[in-house]
């Protein structure tokens, strides 16, 4: 037990001593937080439109009206010409665009169907298929106007049967995409800094030398790990407290299970851990850890719905992630960050995540058994 | 004539370590097909959850109109507010759809009848195109019975206003026609600054610097000697994701072909610039990978508009993406994929890649010539 103290006070005076990898520690866990999910977002407000009404009618100005009284589509150019259509979509200085007939309230005054064209650019799908629904409600809308007034110019004054949808959104009621992106920078942060800290100091031991030195002193193999782990593991998880509190300031709830989301903090951490010792297993040079690092950590973030969900990725990818600690502790912090759920929902994803660490984490601990990830050239 | 020497020597080094530029070569190409086919904002068969309390055939008619469209798959039917709420929590279904029971009879009072829809919004863009796609139906739906009303009591149903969409550059709104023309602009990030750094940084380390160093060799020639060889590994490359990446995911190309080349040289020379300059300014190979990575591809992923929209950023980080080359070619991509434009919408981003190139080198050419000195 002596000896394991004195191991891990020698980790922490190391770990300590190299202040850049403790400042990126600590940067990634709250302000990479801060940065990404101020900047970072999906979310389609402040579309620019182009109108380019040939009817200039009150009827037309209503519709437009419509348009612009929405906070979806911010900025409004009126063009004269089909043409500068065409440039405005080309540049990228319009996202839609929206034509209006010479006979749009004629026809529609004489009982004809007016039809009024909008042109979308496509090229970021996200935004255009955003804005083809703005377009599609605002139409459905304005016709239903439309509807209740003729018939209450033909004396129709009864009311007409009408259904009024009552859309309540949960767990995000201003459909704000920073709730997202702060739960998912947490558990990004938690990946990436198990994996490369405890890949690096193994690997760091070992090209030094100083490795050697280690091994010959009574310590056993799993005492020598253990006392590495333990620093980058107190401090991440400790930078989870600032973490949690700016995710609340942006707006997250944080209302659910927190114990739940502390355990999964914990055998996440373990998980990525497990997976830094065995790329420290294989890695023949400190560069090629830090390079085989990142090129598991990409895929295993984009797997695991930390960009967009599970559900919305192709079967065969959907199934790949079951076996990604990140995609259940993404799900446990979702439920309990966001959501606000416990124990009863979240505990299928809380026993396969705690599976899965310690199969990784056992499969490490083989590994260094061979003395692997040490490296003791024997 | 040094310089031909200098890319032989080069060329003889790369070929002693093939690992890695298998690599170079072989995890551009996973990425890729990991972005093109992880990355999806479509929003197709959403899981939709009904609790009809009605139980009418009015309430069956509204039922039918979400369960017809394409937009949704029935997975559950709740049979209580607690067992809907639940389907929520657990995300078995993201949006459900209550009828309450005074439904049918409150269409039949000609009264408003109001239905409650219920959307999980914790993935805010999915939350709202399903918000509109609901909004739509509903009111779709309750046009229709209106108009049926009127007809009714014998009055003409009055006109209708249309709306026909037309989307421009990607008509099947295909997230991946979005992806992977700025991918190619990422993935070339990935890994030629990174090989060009470290081949520096590790005759620094290995100290056979010093024989650059006291030889006539002018920096400049050295840097160049550095950065042909590399470039043309980088071409290569984005040959091949340019290959793979447009025929496997069939994204169009509408623009010129030569010009989208001529961009990606340009583009290679800045990537494979910035690894020169990452090398002047580290020492060890650990510093130089980190720096290349962190300071390079990881903003690179996320500020330069390949996957999240500049436009929607603080104005602030929108300067700050101007830092980021990719950023260029993602757009001149983007032009010449989806739009089809030509030099002249795009000049302006060639001549900030080239001239970024530039500095990059002349950078990494006065810096190395201190060191000389």
């Amino acid at each position: 037990m002596r000896r394991l103290a004195a191991a891990v006070r020698k980790e922490f005076l190391q770990f300590w001593r190299d202040r850049m990898l403790v400042a990126l520690v600590v940067f990634i866990y709250t302000a990479d937080l801060v940065i990404c999910t101020l900047a970072l977002t999906f979310d389609v407000k402040n579309l620019t439109l182009a109108v380019f009404d040939q009817d200039r009618t009150p009827l037309s100005a209503r519709l437009v009206e419509r348009f612009t009284a929405t906070d979806y589509f911010g900025r409004l150019v009126t063009v004269e010409r089909f043409g500068e259509i065409d440039r405005l979509l080309d540049k990228g200085e319009a996202d839609l665009a929206l034509v209006i007939p010479p006979d749009f309230a004629g026809r529609a005054t004489a009982g004809a169907p007016a039809e009024v064209q909008v042109l979308l650019s496509g090229v970021n799908s996200n935004t255009a298929n955003a804005a083809r629904g703005y377009v599609n409600v605002i139409m459905e809308r304005f016709g239903h106007d439309l509807l209740a007034q003729a018939a209450a110019a033909r004396g129709i004054t009864t009311e007409l049967p009408s259904v009024v949808p009552e859309v309540r959104i949960w767990y995000n009621p201003q459909l704000e995409f920073k709730h997202f992106m702060a739960v998912s920078m947490i558990v990004v942060a938690s990946l990436m800094v198990g994996l490369i800290t405890t890949a690096a100091s193994l690997v760091r031991e070992r090209e030094t030398g100083t490795i050697e030195q280690l091994i010959v002193t009574p310590l056993r193999v799993e005492e020598i790990i253990l006392a590495k782990a333990v620093p980058p593991f107190v401090i991440s998880m400790a930078s989870l407290v600032p973490s949690v509190l700016i995710a609340m300031g942006f707006g997250v709830p944080a209302q659910g299970a927190l114990g739940l989301f502390l355990a999964a903090s914990v055998l996440s951490l373990v998980a990525s851990m497990g997976i830094g010792v065995f790329i420290a297993g294989f890695a023949a040079s400190l560069q090629q850890a830090l390079l085989i690092g990142f090129f598991v950590i990409f895929p295993l973030m984009f797997l695991s719905g930390t960009t967009v969900p599970v559900e919305s990725m192709p079967r065969a990818m959907q199934i790949l992630s079951l076996a990604s600690p990140t995609r259940y502790y993404m799900e446990i912090a979702l439920g309990t960050l966001l959501k606000g759920v416990g124990w009863t929902v979240l505990w299928p994803q809380l026993v396969a995540l705690a599976a899965i660490s310690l199969a990784v984490a056992a499969a490490g601990w083989a590994r260094l058994a061979r003395g692997g990830a040490l490296g003791a050239n024997a | 004539m040094i310089l031909a020497a200098l890319i032989r020597k080069e060329f003889v080094e790369i070929r002693r370590d093939p690992v890695t530029l298998a690599l170079a070569v072989v995890m551009p190409l996973v990425l890729l097909f990991l972005f093109g086919y992880g990355i999806s904002l479509d929003v197709e068969d959403v899981r939709l959850a009904v609790l009809d309390h009605d139980r009418s055939q009015a309430s069956a008619e509204l039922v039918e109109r979400f369960t017809s469209s394409t937009y949704f798959r029935r997975v559950a039917d709740p049979r209580s507010p607690g067992e809907a709420a639940d389907a929520l929590d657990r995300g078995r279904a993201t949006v459900v759809l209550v009828v309450p029971p005074e439904y049918s009879r409150d269409l039949a009072r000609g009264r408003p009848a109001s239905v409650q829809v219920l959307v999980d919004g914790s993935f805010s863009v999915i939350g709202l195109i399903v918000s509109n796609y609901v909004n739509t139906i509903v009111s779709e739906h309750s046009m229709g019975l209106a108009r049926r009303a009127l007809a009714v009591r014998g009055v003409a149903a009055p006109p209708e206003v249309r709306v026909a969409t037309r989307v421009w550059y990607n008509a099947p709104m295909k997230t991946v026609n979005y992806i992977v023309p700025g991918l190619f602009a990422v993935l070339l990030l990935a890994f030629p600054p990174m090989l060009t750094a470290l081949s520096i940084v590790r005759e620094k380390e290995r100290g056979t610097i010093e024989q650059v160093y006291v030889s006539p060799i002018r920096p400049a020639v050295y840097i160049l000697g550095k950065i042909l060889p590399y470039a043309a590994i980088a071409f290569g490359e984005m040959l091949l994701v340019l290959a793979v990446g447009t025929l496997w995911f069939e994204i169009p190309l509408r623009g010129s072909l030569a010009l989208l080349l001529a961009a990606s040289l340009v583009y290679v020379f800045v990537t494979v610039g910035i690894g020169v300059f990452v090398s002047t300014s580290t020492h060890t190979q650990v510093a130089a990978v980190f720096l290349s990575l962190v300071a390079t591809l990881m903003p690179s992923v996320l500020f330069s508009g390949f996957l999240f929209p500049i436009a929607t950023m603080p104005y602030v980080m929108q300067l700050y993406t101007y830092a980021f080359p990719a950023r260029y070619f993602t757009d001149v991509s983007r032009d010449l994929f989806l739009k089809g434009v030509g030099l002249e919408y795009i000049w302006g981003n060639l001549v900030l890649l080239a001239l970024y190139a530039a500095v990059l080198f002349a950078a990494a050419s006065l810096r190395f010539r201190k060191k000389v000195a």
